[in-house]
Parts: C-alpha cells; sequence; structure tokens
C-alpha cells in the first residue's frame, strides 16, 4: 500500500499588498515532506514576498499558510523553529570568524552548550570549511560565504528549509556546489522549498514546481505535468538581420504567425521566439515568408519543451533575468 | 540569555573595527596627551611648569615722605626704604624666584632697549615722582610696564603679581587720603601708624601673600592632591571622552541599521527569537560598548595623566549619567534616520555642533567674561549636562549639586530612551 504523502507546507489563498503594488495575489500550493519544491518566475514575480510571510517576516494580509502543522498567522514562534531560512543575500556577519557566526546563530535558534559546540562543528564539515572555522567571513570567496549562509541554516537541524535564490550571483563551481547540497538536504529528509528564475535549477531539482508571474501562481506540479501544458511544442528562437529587426518586424512577425503551425510568435530584444508543433514542418515557410518580407534570418535555435516553454506559453514573455 | 548574546555580538564587532577603537580610546588620549606635553611632563609629576619670565627694573624714583612700614608689615618681612623699594623687592623676592627673574637697570631707555632686543620680556619703569605722587592725595603714582608684545603668558603674571600689589598701595593710600582730609593740623606721625595698622590688616601682611598673588599657585578650592596640569586636563580629557562617547552610542545604535541593510536583522527576525528580545539586545550592546569606553577613560585618564575625577560615588555617578544619555541619544537618533546613509550626515552635523555647544563650558572655563553665558548656551545639549556633571567631580563636588546634575542627565537620557524605543518598536514589530 502507498504511503500518504504529509504536507509540510500548506499554502492557502495568500494575499499581499504594498500600498497600490499587488506582489502576492492568492496563491495556494502544498508541499510534501520531504520534497524539493520550486518557486520558479522572473524578478519581481513575488517569489521573495511568498517566502517573506512563509518565513513571519511580513504578514499576509489575507489568508494563510501551514509549516508543519503551525499556522503563520498564529504560531510564529513554532514555525520559526521548525524552518531555516537561507536569504537570497548574504546574511553574516562579516567581522566574525565562520565559528562565531555559526555559534551566534545557533544561539538564537536556542542552541547551548556542547549541543551549540557539536552542532556548529557538524555544520563547519557539511559546508566544507573546517579548516577555515577560524576566518573571518569578510576574508572569505563568494562561494564560501554562501556556503556559510547556507550552513546557518543547518545549524538546528530544521524539518522545512527556505532556500531564496541561494545561487545569484556566483561562480559555476559554487553554484554545482550548493545545488549538490540542496540534493543532500532531501535526502536526509528535508523539505526544501527553493525560489529561483533560473528554469535548468527547479528543472534539475524539483519534485514540484510553481511558476509565479505578477504576484500569481500561474501554474505548479511535476516538470513533465508542466511540460505537457504546451504539448509537443518545439520553441524555435530566431534572430534577424539588425535592419530588419528595426523597420520591417512586424510585417514579419505577423507573416510567421500566418504559418500553419506555428502558434506563438513573441519578439525581444531583437530575439524572435515561436512555439510550433513540429519545427521540421514550419521551418521552410519560415525562411519563406522571411525571404519575401527582405528578412534576413542569421540564427536559429530549436529546442524541445521545458518550463521556459511554458512560461513563454503561459506568459508570452521569455523567462529572463 | 539571548539578549546578552546579541549585546556580547554586537560589542566584539565594535571592538575589533579599527575606526570605533580610535573614536572611543584613541582621539580622546591623543587630544589630552597633545595638552598634557604642551602644559607639562611626566618628569615633572604633574606640576605646572612655566619658564621664568625676565624682568628688568628701572627704579628712577627718588623718594617722598618717609615710609613708615615697618619690616613686619610688609612680605616676607622686606626692609624698603621706598615705595619703589618696596616694588623692586617684592619681584626680587625668594617666593617669586621662580617664576620671575629680575635685574636692574638705570634707566627708562635701556630697560626698554632690554625687552626690544629680547633679553628681557617685561620692563618695568618706576618713574622719578612715584613716592612723592603716591604721598599725594591728589597725585597719580604710575608704574610703566612695557612688554614683548608677542608674549602673553609670562608678561601676564608680572602683571598680574603687580595689579595686585599696586592694589594693595590703593589702599593704603585711599587710608592717608581719609587720614589727611579728617586730621587737622596735618598729624604725619598719626597717619603713619593708621597706614601701619591698614597694612597689618591687609592682604600684605597675609601669610599666604605670594598664593594669592598668582591663582595657579593656590589650588585651594580643589583636591589637595590635583596639579595646576591636571586641573587643565581634567577637564579637557573629560571633555573628549563625552563627545566621543556620543559618538560611540551613536555608532553603536546604527548598528541597527546596518544589520537592517545587510540583511542580517531580517534573518534574525526569521530565528525563534523575538523582536523586542533582538532590540533589546541592540540597545545593551550600546550602554555597555559605552561603559566600556568610559570606564577604560577614567583609568586611563588616572594612570597616565595623574587626573583626579573626584571622590568614587560621585564618580560612579556621573559615568552612569554619562553612559545613559550618550547611549539613549544614540538610539534616539539612530530611530529619526531613514538609513545608514543618512548616519555621515549626522555624524558631521548634528553630533559635532550639539558636542562643541556642550564643551563651550570648558573653552569658557577661564574666560570670566563668557563663562557665565558658555554654561548657559551649553545646558541646551545633553553633552553640556554631562559636561558639567564631570566639572562637578573633578572640583570635588559631592552630594546634592552631583545628584541634581545627574537627575537632569537621567532625564534627558530617558526621553531620548523612550522615543528611540518607540520609534524602532513601530519600525520592526
Amino acid at each position: 500500500m502507498k504511503e500518504k504523502m504529509i504536507n509540510a507546507i500548506e499554502v492557502q489563498n495568500l494575499h499581499k499588498s504594498f500600498g497600490d503594488i499587488k506582489a502576492v495575489q492568492g496563491v495556494s500550493f502544498n508541499v510534501n515532506q520531504g520534497e524539493i519544491f520550486s518557486l520558479l518566475g522572473p524578478n519581481g514575480a513575488g517569489k521573495t514576498t511568498t517566502i517573506s510571510m512563509l518565513c513571519c517576516l511580513l504578514r499576509p494580509d489575507e489568508g494563510d499558510a501551514l509549516i508543519m502543522g503551525h499556522s503563520i498567522r498564529k504560531d510564529p514562534n513554532r514555525v520559526k523553529a521548525v524552518l531555516g531560512v537561507v536569504p537570497q543575500d548574504i546574511a553574516l556577519y562579516e567581522d566574525l570568524t565562520a565559528r562565531e557566526n555559526l555559534t551566534f546563530w545557533g544561539k538564537m535558534y536556542g542552541l547551548r552548550g556542547s549541543t551549540l559546540k557539536a552542532r556548529v562543528i557538524e555544520v563547519l564539515e557539511i559546508i566544507g570549511l573546517s579548516d577555515r572555522a577560524n576566518d573571518r567571513v569578510g576574508k572569505f570567496s563568494g562561494g564560501m560565504k554562501r556556503r556559510v549562509n547556507i550552513g546557518v541554516a543547518l545549524l538546528h537541524k530544521p524539518q522545512v528549509i527556505y532556500m531564496d535564490e541561494p545561487t545569484v550571483g556566483i561562480d559555476p563551481q559554487s553554484r554545482r556546489s550548493i545545488l549538490d547540497s540542496v540534493v543532500d538536504l532531501k535526502n536526509h529528509g528535508m523539505t526544501v522549498l527553493y525560489t529561483t528564475h533560473y528554469m535548468e535549477e527547479a528543472q534539475e531539482l524539483s519534485n514540484h514546481i510553481a511558476i509565479m508571474d505578477h504576484g500569481e501562481m500561474i501554474a505548479c506540479g511535476t516538470h513533465q505535468e508542466l511540460v505537457r501544458i504546451v504539448g509537443q511544442m518545439d520553441r524555435i528562437t530566431l534572430t534577424i538581420g539588425s535592419s530588419a529587426a528595426n523597420e520591417e518586424s512586424d510585417d514579419i512577425l505577423r507573416a510567421w504567425k500566418a504559418v500553419d503551425g506555428v502558434r506563438q510568435v513573441t519578439s525581444d530584444d531583437g530575439a524572435i521566439s515561436l512555439l510550433a508543433d513540429d519545427s521540421n514542418q514550419v521551418l521552410p515557410s519560415i525562411f519563406e515568408a522571411a525571404a519575401t518580407n527582405g528578412v534576413r534570418i542569421t540564427s536559429v535555435d530549436i529546442k524541445e519543451p521545458n518550463l521556459e516553454t511554458v512560461f513563454l506559453h503561459l506568459t508570452g514573455r521569455a523567462l529572463r533575468d | 540569555m539571548k539578549i546578552i548574546d546579541i549585546a556580547l555580538k554586537d560589542i566584539t564587532r565594535s571592538l575589533r573595527s579599527a575606526v570605533a577603537l580610535v573614536f572611543m580610546f584613541g582621539i580622546p588620549l591623543l587630544v589630552t596627551g597633545m595638552f598634557y606635553f604642551m602644559f607639562g611632563s611626566s618628569s615633572s609629576q604633574g606640576q605646572f611648569n612655566l619658564p621664568r619670565t625676565k624682568v628688568v627694573i628701572a627704579n628712577m624714583d627718588r623718594g617722598g615722605p618717609r615710609l613708615q612700614a615697618s619690616s613686619k608689615s610688609v612680605p616676607g618681612g622686606i626692609k624698603a626704604n621706598t615705595l619703589s623699594d618696596l616694588v623692586v623687592k617684592v619681584l626680587q623676592s625668594e617666593k617669586m624666584a621662580d617664576l620671575v627673574d629680575v635685574s636692574l637697570v638705570p634707566d627708562a631707555v635701556t630697560a626698554r632697549l632690554a625687552v626690544d632686543k629680547r633679553q628681557a620680556q617685561v620692563a618695568i619703569i618706576i618713574p622719578a615722582n612715584f613716592s612723592r605722587q603716591f604721598a599725594d592725595p591728589y597725585g597719580q603714582a604710575v608704574i610703566e610696564f612695557y612688554q614683548d608684545p608677542t608674549l602673553t603668558l609670562g608678561p601676564g603674571i608680572v602683571k598680574s603679581i603687580l595689579n595686585q600689589f599696586m592694589d594693595g598701595l590703593s589702599g593704603i593710600k585711599i587710608v592717608i587720603t581719609v587720614a589727611q582730609d579728617q586730621l587737622q593740623p596735618k598729624d604725619y606721625s598719626l597717619i603713619g601708624g593708621i597706614v601701619q595698622q591698614y597694612l597689618e590688616t591687609s592682604m600684605l601682611q597675609s601669610e599666604n601673600w605670594a598664593a594669592e598673588l598668582l591663582d595657579e599657585r593656590a589650588p585651594g578650592k580643589l583636591p589637595k592632591t590635583t596639579g595646576s596640569l591636571e586641573r587643565i586636563l581634567g577637564p579637557i580629557m573629560g571633555g573628549m571622552m563625552i563627545f566621543f562617547a556620543f559618538f560611540t552610542g551613536t555608532s553603536c545604535a546604527q548598528s541597527i541599521l546596518r544589520e537592517e541593510e545587510e540583511g542580517t536583522l531580517p534573518r534574525l527576525f526569521t530565528t525563534p527569537t523575538s523582536q523586542s528580545t533582538i532590540l533589546s539586545g541592540k540597545f545593551l550592546a550600546v550602554f555597555l560598548t559605552v561603559s566600556v569606553q568610559i570606564v577604560v577613560m577614567l583609568i586611563a585618564g588616572k594612570l597616565i595623566f595623574h587626573i583626579n575625577w573626584g571622590d568614587l560615588p560621585s564618580v560612579a555617578c556621573m559615568a552612569a549619567g554619562v553612559v545613559l544619555v550618550a547611549s539613549s541619544f544614540g538610539i534616539f537618533i539612530n530611530s529619526l534616520l531613514k538609513d545608514s546613509k543618512q548616519g555621515g550626515m549626522v555624524f558631521g552635523g548634528v553630533l559635532s555642533f550639539t558636542g562643541m555647544v556642550g564643551m563651550v563650558r570648558i573653552f569658557a572655563m577661564n574666560a570670566p567674561g563668557a563663562a557665565n553665558l558658555g554654561n548657559t548656551v551649553s545646558l541646551f545639549v545633553p553633552q553640556g549636562w554631562a559636561i558639567r556633571g564631570i566639572l562637578q567631580t573633578i572640583n570635588g563636588s559631592v552630594g546634592i549639586e552631583v545628584f541634581i546634575n545627574t537627575l537632569v542627565v537621567l532625564a534627558w537620557s530617558t526621553a531620548f530612551f523612550t522615543i528611540g524605543v518607540w520609534r524602532f518598536n513601530r519600525r520592526y514589530i
């Protein structure tokens, strides 16, 4: 018999506005225990505001969320006790050493004495900085700081961990290391709520993905479920000559939209994206329309359906930084 | 417990900042040290060493009616035939030897030339009719005081001595005039007796006449162990200590804004630690850091510069007041700021301005005309009250005077703290 999954996070109709700006509008989703759940969306989509409400930094205008059964409205202290938070920006004391940072944050999570000492040593090993424990964090590289930043959230062995875009602005090697550590956390039974605007990360890590845009959740499911939204459509990205891009772009866009088998055409900064049922079938017609309109195609890129395609399909915009 | 953890973390961070250390300890000690080396040195055991002022005297007085002052009526039992002799012998006396180096010249031209050639700093020229004019009820006995215009301190002291001496003689002249008016026919013998009686009861007869002539030699109101150098250094170091304690208070309290910008404060708010605990820890850090600064500075002042801060209970009272007002002022000021970038303006502007206004009391201390105004103006800012407190303890005040000042300082502190905490609570809780 299949074991019933328990929700680590239950988000119910969250709303948050800042003045006239509706940052989050009616967001609801559930996260099972022991899984990685990604919130994917461009900057300003409302991911960080959602996370801020879930870790009790912001009070929702409407709605509620249960974290391991504790309400963020009624029982924020219990919520905080089961949560580990990795903020988007590095939030450490640069004039303290790695050990001093971990010790201080451990105390803030209620750890004391030998338990704290032992846990600090364990976390230093987990983040691979035992040999640099007594160096000031200010002297660390960006990647090392990121690791300490994550280490702080692990000190009290939280049941749920929020990671808010932890790979922004770091080198590929450190990024790889962080992604591996996220998978590691999941393997240790932690529930991870991960926000990112990198489609590849969400695709690689997540059991479930929610796509957010303009404060709303526009899709939620597994990677396969989301891709199924756009069916078997290919994404064709075209680059055209600069003069044509400026003068005749509207005509060519209309011409391509009229091609049989092309479902959607969008233009963004000189790059034109097309969603098509079958790229092999539509490409000759696309080139023909270009020639008729005097437009020179300088590059063609064809991709199988992915989260980027889903976002494009749902919003009419590319998922960009 | 978490409050203490947060406070200790903040203190550790403050003490690891070179800039903070310079402001907390370096600059106050440096400024005091500069005054210390300007006015004295450690080898002089804290005594105020002034170079002797070279004085040339041209005494051309031809005398007048016989001077009837007995040796016991004049300073140090000096014997003098004329009034000008008395002036010369007072300046040549042993008690003046460490202040003035007197030599005699035959005439006024030589005396002035000695000053012009910088062989002497002061020339005192006593005219030929000095004694006669003095004896004449309607005459004016004038001594010419010729000094190097580039010098102030040495000639100032000589002038002060001479003025006090001449004030005493003026009293004698009044006695003579009144006696001449009242006694008909003129009974010079009786007048002589009256003058003598006056002299015996006047300042000139005093055992401590030299001390009364020069205030620097008579620290009467001060604790006996306080030397002249410490009397200068005490207020300076006290003022510097308070000036920079306010900087420390503001800088430490600014860590609340800095932590908000660095993201550590929001992160703290995601831990199972209440916002009020976090803010209390931050406030405690401000108080403890300023306390460390004040205690270290008081001890350093005592050990390095031999400053006598006053009796222990009064000093403790004053120090507690300074810690509270400097810390709460920092919390208050930062609660008004939007972010730490505005802090630069506050540091450069508000703190410097209020600090200088508070220190007007010290700047004006030795200027009788400006002292009252300075004292009043300085009380418009909290620094002024804190400095008033420290000057009270240095001057040996105890009891109600110190207590009242501390109460006022506490009132400032309470007002600042209440507003600051209220504004921070509104912001974060």
